[in-house]
């Protein structure tokens, strides 16, 4: 069995399994992880290549979009310890095309496929969940600590929705930034993050909020397991419905 | 000497009330609206406005009874001329009254979206003066979002019946959903405890609606510049548990509006009593189980394939308390199990109890790559707690075969610990003679 290692990018991921599936006549038998440069590491190094990486990604986009999706979503996990099942699930993925997916009796196809549905699941989540609050520039404000790096297809999501406004979403956790202002999408890192001064009737429109969030709800019917199985602590930080609770 | 406030100082008392007491009086008498989906409807937001629609549907939170907020449920006005016995916002009802103006409606909306609370509106409203005048403060609320302020996200408009078709018309030009709430399953409940609403004046919108719907599908194929008339479809609402129809009589229903006026959803709203009358029925709760219990028969009528006839008859005509409908079904037929997992076709699979949508999806998938093993069905997700009592896997059953049905329904009943939290609700308080 072939073992190959990688210099821990998502380009030398993405590179190294389009390097393997060109020249390893079977990649279902060969193994690939991450390079710890350790003393008795064994394995053969495959080079960098972003061009490469990006030509495999839109190879499989083009035969199997499904899979692609997968792909991506799995990449916004940034899982450490799985590049063999995603070798071999990018492999299968080029054989069977889109019905890969329902292959879940092969442990590969299923290891995938869950990571990458838990990081879409909070993608879907965070679309309802992000709170904006408007500072007192007129801009508006988004914080979060999301467990995976979902910023880009979030900020993408809220550049189709939020057109008119200039707006920011902060990363806490990774520092990191998106920004829409007149039609352009821009990320970053934010060193030091100073929270900026809030617009006067900000308070005002999160009272308002409040009141709803609190009245809407049918006395009767209390249910708090069910609120929280479906909207779990962990996001509560950054909900205007939730601050004091 | 007697000082009574004039009422002109009264009006200013109401028109100066501020939007956070309004919004508090008007959510609270939304609440009982059931429908809160945001799914459907797909557009793309103006350019230079505020706004698209995601046809999957977004929730933005969860209220303190779990259900989801995904909308601005809100009444224009909670002042109703109407008395129906049910209503919280019936006009011999002593409680604060409240409306609206458009452009609270209009400036909350928006307030709300730029800050992604919410996914849209859903505007709703007690009858004011008439039910036109009602229709027409509405319809021009969504107007001036969608044309003057280029609001983009979703709209549900509720019609008020007995207003004029033109009115229904523009509503569901601007809205992405319209809804007519049927409110009581018969006629003659309807008669009874809300006797200024009629029969015809919620089935003859209900109709146009799903009439115009289908135009506007078939123009918008011809030519993409078309009108989108409700896009996100229809739906309607009827109250459980106040009046004394049977399960049967109201799947029925719900299988004809499916059928025949093409509706996207039934919502079922188990009654809460929050007025005494003497019309209405005495509950120690609201009936929970048996709404959790309807909407499971709706989802077989709905996904499943399944028939009201088959679900419940005229000797049988309530839902089972204790098992839910497919297993109920499953029951009734056991000449139909055990079914192979690795021969029957997805309608087959889908009648087995415990294996949903999802799974029955999942093992069709997976058997394309090889047979399926018991071990295997569990690694794909197939949850076989009550299904193993129903299947075969490569022939092989995951129980004694041939059990009695009565003994499967006790195994069934003493495993199914997923649903003893339900099981201990209250149930429905039923007063012999009252509905005579």
């Amino acid at each position: 069995m072939n073992c190959y290692l990688y210099d821990g990018t998502a380009d030398g991921l993405l590179s190294s399994i389009a390097w393997i599936l060109e020249e390893e006549p079977d990649p279902e038998q060969v193994t690939l992880r991450e390079r710890m440069d350790t003393l008795f590491e064994e394995g053969f190094t495959i080079g960098t290549d972003a061009t490469l990486a990006e030509s495999l990604f839109f190879r499989l986009k083009q035969q199997a979009p499904d899979a692609a999706h997968t792909l991506y979503s799995f990449m916004l996990a940034e899982k450490e310890g799985m590049e063999t099942s995603l070798l071999h699930y990018v492999s299968l993925a080029f054989k069977h095309g889109d019905k890969v997916k329902g292959y879940l009796t092969h442990p590969a196809v299923r290891d995938i496929v869950n990571v990458a549905k838990k990081a879409g699941r909070e993608l879907h989540r965070m679309k309802g969940l992000l709170r904006f609050e408007k500072l007192q520039d007129g801009a508006y404000l988004a914080k979060m600590a999301p467990d995976y790096n979902i910023i880009h297809p979030l900020a993408y999501h809220f550049s189709r929705r939020l057109r008119a406004q200039h707006w920011f979403l902060y990363d806490v956790k990774r520092r990191m930034a998106a920004r829409w202002n007149n039609g352009t999408l821009q990320f970053g890192t934010i060193e030091q993050f100073t929270t900026p001064a809030l617009s006067e009737d900000e308070k005002k429109v999160q009272a308002l909020w409040q009141v709803f969030f609190k009245t809407i709800a049918i006395p009767d019917r209390k249910n708090p397991r069910l609120q929280k199985s479906n909207m779990p602590m962990k996001y509560w930080k950054y909900l205007v419905e939730k601050q004091g609770e | 000497m007697l000082h009574l406030p004039s009422l002109s100082s009264f009006l200013h008392y109401i028109s100066t009330m501020d939007t956070l007491a309004k919004l508090q009086i008007l959510s609270g008498a939304a609440r009982y609206d059931a429908s809160c989906a945001s799914s459907g409807s797909k557009r793309d937001g103006p350019y230079g406005g505020t706004g698209n629609t995601s046809s999957s549907g977004i929730c933005h939170s969860w209220a303190d009874d779990g259900r989801c907020i995904s909308l601005l449920k809100i009444l224009l006005s909670n002042d109703c001329i109407y008395d129906c016995a049910y209503c919280v916002n019936r006009s011999t009802n002593p409680g604060e009254r409240a409306s609206f103006t458009a452009r609270e409606v209009i400036d909350l909306t928006l307030d709300f979206y730029r800050r992604n609370y919410i996914e849209g509106l859903f505007l709703s409203s007690a009858v004011m003066q008439s039910p036109d005048y009602t229709m027409e403060c509405m319809v021009r609320v969504a107007e001036a979002l969608r044309t003057e302020e280029q609001f983009g996200g979703y709209i549900h408009m509720k019609i008020i019946p007995g207003c004029s078709s033109e009115l229904v018309r523009k509503a569901g030009l601007y809205a992405d959903r319209v809804s007519v709430n049927i409110e009581l399953p018969s006629q003659a409940s309807l008669q009874r405890l809300a006797p200024q609403k009629h029969k015809h004046a919620i089935l003859e919108p209900m109709a146009l609606i799903g009439r115009e719907i289908t135009t506007s599908l078939v123009e918008r194929k011809a030519s993409h510049r078309a009108p989108r008339f409700a896009p996100a479809g229809q739906s309607t609402q009827m109250i459980i548990g106040a009046s004394p129809e049977n399960d049967f009589q109201i799947l029925r229903l719900s299988q004809g509006l499916y059928k025949k006026m093409n509706l996207k959803r039934v919502y079922y709203s188990a009654y809460v009593p929050v007025i005494e009358d003497n019309r209405l029925p005495v509950l120690a709760a609201p009936p929970l189980l048996r709404e959790h219990r309807l909407y499971q028969a709706d989802w077989l009528l709905r996904f499943y394939g399944f028939s009201a006839e088959e679900i419940l008859s005229d000797d049988a005509p309530h839902l089972d308390e204790s098992f839910d409908p497919k297993t109920a079904w499953a029951l009734r037929h056991p000449e139909f199990f055990p079914v192979e997992i690795n021969r029957a076709d997805y309608a087959t699979l889908l009648r087995v109890p415990g294996i949903g949508v999802l799974s029955a999806k999942r093992i069709v998938a997976a058997r394309r790559f090889s047979s399926i093993t018991p071990d295997g069905l569990k690694k794909i997700g197939v949850v076989i707690k009550r299904a193993k009592y129903f299947i075969t896997c490569r022939g092989r059953s995951f129980e004694k075969s041939d059990q009695p049905p009565a003994l499967i329904r006790q195994r069934l009943l003493l495993g199914e610990s997923s649903e003893a939290p339900m099981s201990i609700l209250p149930k429905q308080l039923v007063l012999p003679g009252l509905f005579a």
